[in-house]
Order: C-alpha cells, then sequence, then structure tokens
C-alpha cells in the first residue's frame, strides 16, 4: 500500500487508492515532469522572444474538449501542441465487450454531428464478417439518410465556421437547417441526435409518411434556402479576406499527411470514397466530385469552406435521385438474433462530411468483437493543424481549425 | 478481389512475405515480420505500377498470443483495399519501425497505439500517450486490462478525473481471451 500522497495529487475519501488532482480546473502550460521525447522537448524549450499560451480545454472555438499549449513570439505562433484525452471514453473497449447489435448504440455518440456515418462502417464490417445481403430498398434508406446528414452537417460547418471569425448570424441559419433536418430523422429513428437506426442487415423500420411529407415539404426549398445561406457569407468582404491564404494545404503534404475528405478534395486531389471506392449503391446515382485548390501551391482555408457548400448541392441531387429510384421490398436482411459471425477479419471504409470513416473488425467466433479499431477523420484532420498554423497568428489558429471541420467525440474516441 | 494485385504482391516480396496472400470481399492480405516493414512500405508507396499514396489505418491487435500492427493501405491502381500485417512483436517488448518518415501523418495514430498497446514505434519523434494522462501505467486495449464488472465501485470508477499509480496484478497466461489465427 502507497503511504505518500505525491505533490499536487489527493487521496480520494471512497478508496485511498485512488489519486486526484488537488487542483482541478488549473493548467500550467509545462509539464511538471521532464520531457520524455524528442519533440516534446523541442516544443517546452523558449527561444529568445517566445513565451507559452494556455487554450483550452474549455474554450468556446475548440468545437469540444481540447487544449491546446500555443508557443508564440508576440502575435505569430510558433509551434502548437494540441493536448487530447478529455473526452476519451474507451469505446473500443467498450465495443470488445459488447455484442454485434449493442456495439451500434456505442459507436452512435463519437461523432454527435453526424452519427449515422459512425455506425455506417462498423455495420458495413460487420455485413462483411457475416456474408449478409442487404435489402436494395435498405442501401438506399441508408444514402437518403446519410446524404441528409451530411447536408445538415455541412450546414453546421458553415455557421461553426463564422462563429469562430466572430459573425454570430450564419449559425441561426445553420441550425434553422440542421433542425428541419433532424425533426425529419427522428420521425423515423425516434431521435434527434444519436439516431441509433442502421442494423446489420439493413436499417431499423421503413421509412414513414411523416418523414416524406417532411422531406418533400424541404427538399421543395431547400435549394433555395442553400442559396441564401451562400449569400450571407459567399460575399461578405471581412469573411473572404479572413479566410484566404492561410491554412495553405497541398497535395503531397495532404496524401503524407493521411488526410481523407473534403479536406484532401480542396487539396487538388480527386478522392471521394463513393466513387474511388463504390460501396452502398452509389454507383448508380449520378453525382459529381468538386475539386479545388488544383494549383501547385494547393487549396487554403477559404477553398476548404468553399468545396463544402459545393457538396451540398451534391448530396441534394442524390436525394432527389433516392427519392425517385427507390426499390419496394423488406429493409432488414433475415438474421438470427445472436450473431456469431465465423472468425476473420473485414476492414470497411465509407466517406461521411469529414473524410474516411473506417472500422478493421476482428470476430473469433463468439458473439463479441475480439477488436474493433475505429478510424476517425479528425483525428487525422487535427494532427495538421500543427503543419498548418506554425507562422500564423493567433487569431488565425481558431479560423484554420474549423476549416479543417474536427468533432472532438471522433477525435478522443 | 483483384488476382492481378495479388501476383504482384506474390512476385514482388517474395522474400518478405511470412503467409500467403489472402483475398476477401474487397481486401487483399499480406503478412510480413516487423523487420521488413519499412521497405516493404516504402516500396508499395513509391513503385508506379503499387502506387498506395494513402495510409487509411493504422491498428494495433493483441492477439493474446502476441502483438500485431495492422495498417491498411489505399491505391487508385486497384479496387482493393490492402492489408498489411506485420507481426509477431512479443508481448512482453513490443517494438516496430516507425511510418513517419513515409507518412508524417502516422505519427499520432502510432501515439493512440502506444497509448493503447504499449507498442514502441522506434523512430517516431513523439512517442508520448496521447489519450490517457501521462502518468498512467498500464495500456487498456490488452487483453490482460480487465474492464471492472461494477464501475462505480471500482477504483477507477467515478467521473473525476482519476488515476490508479499501481500497474495493474499480472494475469494467468490461461485466462486471456486469444485468436491465435487472427
Amino acid at each position: 500500500m502507497v503511504t505518500e500522497t505525491p505533490i499536487g495529487k489527493i487521496r480520494s475519501d471512497d478508496d485511498p487508492r485512488v489519486l486526484l488532482d488537488e487542483q482541478i480546473g488549473s493548467f500550467e502550460p509545462v509539464p511538471p515532469y521532464p520531457p520524455r521525447t524528442e519533440r516534446e522537448s523541442e516544443f517546452y524549450t523558449l527561444g529568445d522572444g517566445e513565451m507559452f499560451l494556455n487554450m483550452g480545454p474549455q474554450h468556446p472555438s475548440t468545437h469540444g474538449v481540447l487544449r491546446v499549449v500555443l508557443k508564440i513570439s508576440g502575435e505569430n505562433v510558433v509551434d502548437l501542441d494540441p493536448v487530447l484525452g478529455y473526452l476519451h471514453r474507451g469505446v473500443e473497449k467498450l465495443c470488445e465487450n459488447s455484442d454485434y447489435h449493442h456495439i451500434i448504440s456505442q459507436v452512435d455518440p463519437l461523432e454527435y454531428v453526424s452519427s449515422l456515418f459512425c455506425e455506417w462502417s462498423p455495420v458495413m464490417a460487420f455485413e462483411k464478417l457475416l456474408d449478409v445481403e442487404v435489402p436494395r430498398r435498405a442501401e438506399y434508406i441508408r444514402v437518403l439518410t446519410g446524404e441528409l446528414l451530411r447536408v445538415a452537417s455541412h450546414a453546421l460547418f458553415q455557421g461553426w465556421m463564422a462563429l469562430d471569425l466572430g459573425g454570430l448570424t450564419p449559425i441561426l441559419y445553420s441550425f434553422i437547417e440542421r433542425d428541419e433536418i433532424v425533426e425529419m430523422l427522428a420521425s423515423i429513428t425516434g431521435q434527434r441526435m444519436l439516431f441509433n437506426y442502421f442494423r446489420i442487415g439493413g436499417v431499423n423500420g421503413d421509412v414513414n409518411h411523416e418523414f416524406m411529407s417532411r422531406l418533400g415539404d424541404w427538399m421543395s426549398r431547400a435549394a433555395k434556402q442553400h442559396e441564401t445561406s451562400i449569400g450571407l457569407l459567399n460575399e461578405n468582404e471581412i469573411f473572404v479576406r479572413r479566410m484566404r491564404d492561410i491554412g495553405r494545404l497541398d497535395r503531397d503534404l495532404a496524401l503524407r499527411m493521411a488526410v481523407t475528405g473534403p479536406n484532401l478534395r480542396a487539396a487538388g486531389v480527386p478522392y471521394d470514397l463513393r466513387r474511388a471506392h463504390p460501396y452502398s449503391v452509389y454507383p448508380e446515382l449520378e453525382f459529381d466530385i468538386p475539386v479545388r485548390g488544383t494549383g501547385p501551391e494547393g487549396g487554403d482555408a477559404l477553398d476548404r469552406y468553399l468545396l463544402r457548400l459545393e457538396e451540398v448541392k451534391q448530396s441534394l441531387r442524390i436525394i432527389d435521385q433516392c427519392l425517385h429510384n427507390m426499390p419496394d421490398g423488406p429493409v432488414m436482411a433475415k438474421l438470427p438474433r445472436l450473431l456469431r459471425p465465423r472468425p476473420g477479419r473485414a476492414w470497411a471504409a465509407i466517406e461521411g462530411p469529414r473524410g474516411l470513416y473506417g472500422t478493421y473488425a476482428i470476430s473469433d467466433g463468439t458473439d463479441q468483437p475480439f477488436r474493433m479499431k475505429i478510424h476517425d477523420p479528425s483525428f487525422v484532420h487535427l494532427q495538421l493543424v500543427v503543419q498548418l498554423m506554425r507562422g500564423n497568428l493567433i487569431a488565425d489558429t481558431m479560423a484554420v481549425m474549423a476549416s479543417l471541420d474536427p468533432i472532438m467525440g471522433g477525435v478522443d474516441k | 478481389m483483384d488476382r492481378p494485385l495479388r501476383r504482384r504482391l506474390e512476385t514482388r516480396f517474395a522474400n518478405e512475405l511470412t503467409g500467403p496472400v489472402r483475398q476477401r470481399h474487397d481486401a487483399t492480405e499480406i503478412r510480413i515480420g516487423p523487420a521488413a516493414l519499412t521497405s516493404v512500405m516504402a516500396t508499395l508507396h513509391d513503385e508506379p505500377d503499387l502506387d498506395f499514396a494513402l495510409l487509411a489505418d493504422l491498428a494495433g491487435v493483441d492477439t493474446g498470443d502476441h502483438m500485431q500492427v495492422v495498417y491498411h493501405l489505399w491505391s487508385a491502381k486497384t479496387p482493393d483495399w490492402l492489408r498489411v500485417i506485420a507481426e509477431p512483436l512479443p508481448r512482453d517488448d513490443p517494438r516496430i519501425p516507425t511510418l513517419t518518415g513515409l507518412w508524417p501523418g502516422a505519427e499520432w495514430m502510432e501515439r493512440e497505439a502506444y497509448d493503447m498497446f504499449g507498442i514502441v514505434f522506434e523512430g517516431n519523434r513523439d512517442l508520448r500517450r496521447i489519450y490517457m494522462p501521462p502518468d498512467y501505467t498500464s495500456f487498456p486495449l490488452r487483453k490482460d486490462f480487465f474492464l471492472p464488472d461494477d464501475a462505480a465501485r471500482s477504483p477507477g470508477g467515478g467521473v473525476r478525473h482519476v488515476e490508479r499509480p499501481e500497474a495493474p496484478p499480472a494475469v494467468a497466461a490461461g485466462s486471456l481471451r486469444r485468436t491465435p489465427g487472427a
């Protein structure tokens, strides 16, 4: 039994083995222990005229609980060190201890803005493990609801982006659009945020009359509504000049940093999993892949912002086609209640609003996966902030971070 | 399933492969030893007819017997995903070379695998814990780390920032969940 209490810690009243931080909520930028890695010792050594600035973990524009230690010289960021883990829930460990049906509700809160996409890749991986054929109507419903949520997610991105630059109005319009979509989805899933809707082998319940009438109503004015929200910001000179030429990302750096999704396409790489590695019914649907920043210097924050707006138009096209082409039939494959896939491995990846959502699942023949790795695009994109921010102004840190659109729930898993 | 890719991989990496090339659904799987990792990955990335430009995922795996590091790669030259399994890494001292020279974006993925499994990626400049607190001593996704039956009563339970100062007790080798064939 340990008897000495380390400095800065107190012992829990419930269990004396547990150490608690004495002062919760105070953050010293420099850690109280010697540096453990090359990078850490380099970062925590101050040069001439430099100082540390602690930002977070409760900073309003960090899109969650993220702490960033900035090393600044005057108004310029010399280097930065993101500190993660404030939202870590151990989802992968929980998934290893849940049965296959239960996992869908475990992965839902990973990325709370677009939770259907978090469900989609595990469900696809398990279907590969089980060799299940998904009914075509279910695939169409998945694409339809997924694209609706992509529109909602990009609408929210637009509002956040403006909010991080100090504009309050667009987020109000964003939430009007998002609210219409989540209410629509709530009529078939029963939930506004964590839908828990996809099932292994299909979806939980067919589309109903309320959903269809809400969707038809929304579709009749969605394009116009989108034009309105574009007009709010795209002609705003302050917004455009703040966004231009910050956080430039070129093709080579983007690929080497393992970037995917809109951020990669805004760096000039026409890579979209819906076309590059087709899944579900996407091969049957017509849509374009917008690409920006094809020049040698790549795309900036404005390109990443504009690309997402163009993607919304393509999503509206897909939703329209889904409504017209949706076949009749069942929405669930016939499967036993208790799933025991044969031992094996499966990887499934989908294109979400932020990039590649992947799941690597290993089955050992029991009703729980032996290992489940969840790949979240926000996690990869956040480490890009370090590369893009060096030499920029402090005020631009949040703009660049917002233009990459990370969600901390996905980063911290 | 991309049969030509399988033949290309078999001829190109005849000396490095430690098992047969397997294909199922839309994935092609190769197995290599940890020592060959850097050269195999550089070939996969650089050679024009392979051209695996994108590292889609990096996952650590504890099979109960040994550790693996599993990489998923994407290339425009093939409709398949390529899964590269680097094994075996001994459970008591797992070490593997880093890929940050080829993909600097692998840095955080390697930090995550280190945090969760204790796999040491030699050459990674920033191999710190990424999710767990810096003075945490165990590796949560290893198979000898069990979830407490009752979170409310366990020393690790509760919503406050808590930590267990002592290393977890050693577990009898026979009580681990394992998949030797993984």
